[in-house]
């Protein structure tokens, strides 16, 4: 359990924490009730402030649990988060500007905003807004099991630890809840770059402490060989899962909103053109996974939990261990509200596809004041929603819920961006190819799971005789679909293409 | 718009976006080629070269993008 001055630190810090996300409020001040202004926080951030705003969502529970945690229970393939942000800024550097563009002068807020005016079809906007919708939920899952294993590890020996963690849960979400509500993505923003010092100072600290007093000669000495490369037969998985991460990561809506909240394309540019700087703190996280099986002292608390669920514990436990209390205390804040604030990021981003693509659609006469509260009560709803997820998954594969988020997310890909790049594609066939995908790669995800409870994303099926990313079999699929199609479409449709851009 | 720019012009903006291109897709093809990287030896410290040389490529892949990206904001246009 943590001791007095560790819990006064994350106390003290959650109460800045809170602040700032009030203060929020009143920051680069506009009209919070337009929606334009609440959720793109009025398109002005210049490079930096988007460096740390789409940045914000690489430093989630993503990479402080899900992927330290396979790290330590399966092995080196589970680094594939590495080149993951390595190349998805090359791919968003090119891609986010152009979008950034066409949205500027269309007035566009969201992914399902640009598909619905490019390939003049309110359906296919409709379909890609709930894939989104949908995709974001078990990520903003995963964000909750970060913040309950940071709580789990503090409150570890207070008695009825489950109640206790809980009750916890459930507060700090009524908190996100509330300053979600008020503040918007102005609040995100100041939140995001206050959780990033605290994350970067301790992940530095732990890595240097952890290195001198253990080193990875000793953490890796008990370890078989998948903890030091790939076997052989993972290698094809390794590409599958970073490249289709890297393709996915731009197509969530909380990454599209927050590349439009940048003030020009250029500093949009250069600002996604650094980030893979951002993924060196991802990279010392994975490293925790390893690192814990030198510190003894983490390794015996960790051989008390549950296999199934242990490797979720994997860094606040070997914080825990290696920091004084009191800096214990920052790093655990960081990590947590490292949950709460993509949480909120995300919730924001999917309530404004709901009110735009999907309410609007239906009563189109909404005032700008009630899209703005829609937007706002849809998020607490989200939140809560994903609140459930989390009772509905076992902890120890926390990871598969971000992987299933891509699976669904990446059907939305030849909608979105191939859409940029060309207007030859025919919107039936983007329909079809959706929905493809999204059946296809829901039906390989049970297949490979036995009809089990989800515990893998991969699967091994003819024609490839090796294990690959349900994702890229999925999208395979989808594309194929959407190519035949508008294939057979393009002789009949060449007056509707011709009128559009 | 396109008509006011000089052949010139055109052809330069033409070699800014290879160059941005080439630069950008250098990365890809350093982390797509697993069987180099995927060994244990030289290691770093006790960490394999699996891991260090990925983590080497965040660096150079920010400083090539980020010239692609200065490159093609002054020359290229928006």
């Amino acid at each position: 359990m943590l001791q007095i001055d560790g819990t006064a630190a994350f106390t003290i810090l959650f109460a800045v924490f809170l602040i700032l996300g009030f203060y929020g409020r009143y920051w680069r001040k506009g009209d919070l009730s337009k929606l334009d202004e609440w959720a793109l926080g009025g398109r002005r951030f210049g490079a930096f402030i988007v460096w740390f705003l789409v940045g914000a969502d690489l430093y989630t529970a993503y990479t402080f649990i899900a992927i330290p945690s396979s790290v330590f229970s399966i092995g080196a393939i589970y680094f594939f988060a590495v080149p993951y942000v390595a190349v998805t800024f090359g791919i968003a550097m090119w891609a986010m500007p152009k979008l950034w563009k066409v949205s500027k002068k269309e007035g566009h807020v969201t992914g399902a905003d640009f598909v619905r005016k490019h390939f003049n079809s309110r359906s296919l906007a409709i379909l890609v807004a709930l894939v989104g919708i949908v995709a974001e939920l078990p990520y903003i899952a995963l964000q909750i099991v970060g913040m309950l294993s940071v709580m789990f590890v503090m409150l570890y020996g207070l008695g009825s630890i489950k109640l206790v963690s809980d009750l916890a849960l459930i507060l700090s979400f009524i908190i996100l809840a509330i300053f979600t509500y008020f503040s918007g993505l102005r609040g995100a923003t100041l939140t995001a770059i206050f959780k990033d010092a605290i994350i970067l100072f301790t992940v530095a600290l732990v890595i240097i402490v952890a290195v001198v007093n253990i080193g990875f000669t000793k953490s890796f000495q008990s370890l078989p060989v998948k903890y030091y490369h790939l076997l052989p037969l993972q290698v094809n998985a390794y590409w599958s899962l970073f490249l289709m991460s890297a393709l996915a990561l731009y197509l969530y809506p909380h990454a599209i909103t927050g590349s439009l909240s940048a003030k020009d394309p250029k500093s949009l540019r250069i600002s996604q053109s650094l980030l893979p700087l951002y993924g060196v703190g991802l990279a010392l996280l994975a490293l925790f996974g390893i690192l814990a099986y030198g510190s003894s002292s983490t390794h015996a608390f960790l051989i008390q939990i549950p296999a199934a669920s242990r490797g979720t514990y994997v860094v606040p436990a070997l914080i825990f261990y290696t920091l004084p209390s009191w800096l214990t205390g920052v790093a655990f804040l960081g990590i947590f509200i490292g949950g709460l604030v993509p949480a909120s990021i995300m919730a924001i981003s999917q309530s404004n596809l709901l009110t735009r693509n999907i309410i609007k659609e239906i009563k189109p006469n909404l005032t700008s004041k009630g899209e703005s509260l829609v937007a706002k009560v849809g998020t607490i709803i989200f939140l809560f929603i994903a609140l459930g997820f989390v009772f509905l998954f076992p902890l120890s594969y926390s990871v598969q819920l971000q992987l299933l988020g891509g699976i669904l997310i990446l059907q939305t890909l030849p909608s979105v961006f191939l859409g940029l790049i060309t207007n030859k594609l025919n919107k039936y066939g983007l329909m079809a190819g959706l929905i493809v995908g999204i059946g296809y790669g829901l039906y390989l995800m049970e297949v490979a799971n036995h009809f089990k409870p989800w515990t893998t994303t991969l699967i091994t099926m003819p024609p490839f005789n090796y294990p690959l990313f349900i994702g890229f079999i999925a999208l395979l699929a989808n594309l194929v679909v959407v190519l035949i199609i508008s294939l057979i479409a393009l002789p009949f449709s060449k007056k509707n293409t011709v009128t559009e851009n | 718009m396109m008509s006011s720019n000089s052949a010139n012009v055109n052809k330069s903006k033409g070699l800014i976006i290879v160059i941005s291109a080439i630069l950008t897709i250098i990365p890809f093809f350093a982390l797509i080629d697993i069987p180099f990287y995927n060994r244990t030896n030289p290691e770093l410290g006790g960490l394999p070269f699996f891991y260090w040389y990925q983590i080497l490529w965040l660096f150079v892949a920010a400083a090539l993008f980020a010239t692609a990206g200065i490159i093609y904001n002054r020359y290229g246009g928006e």
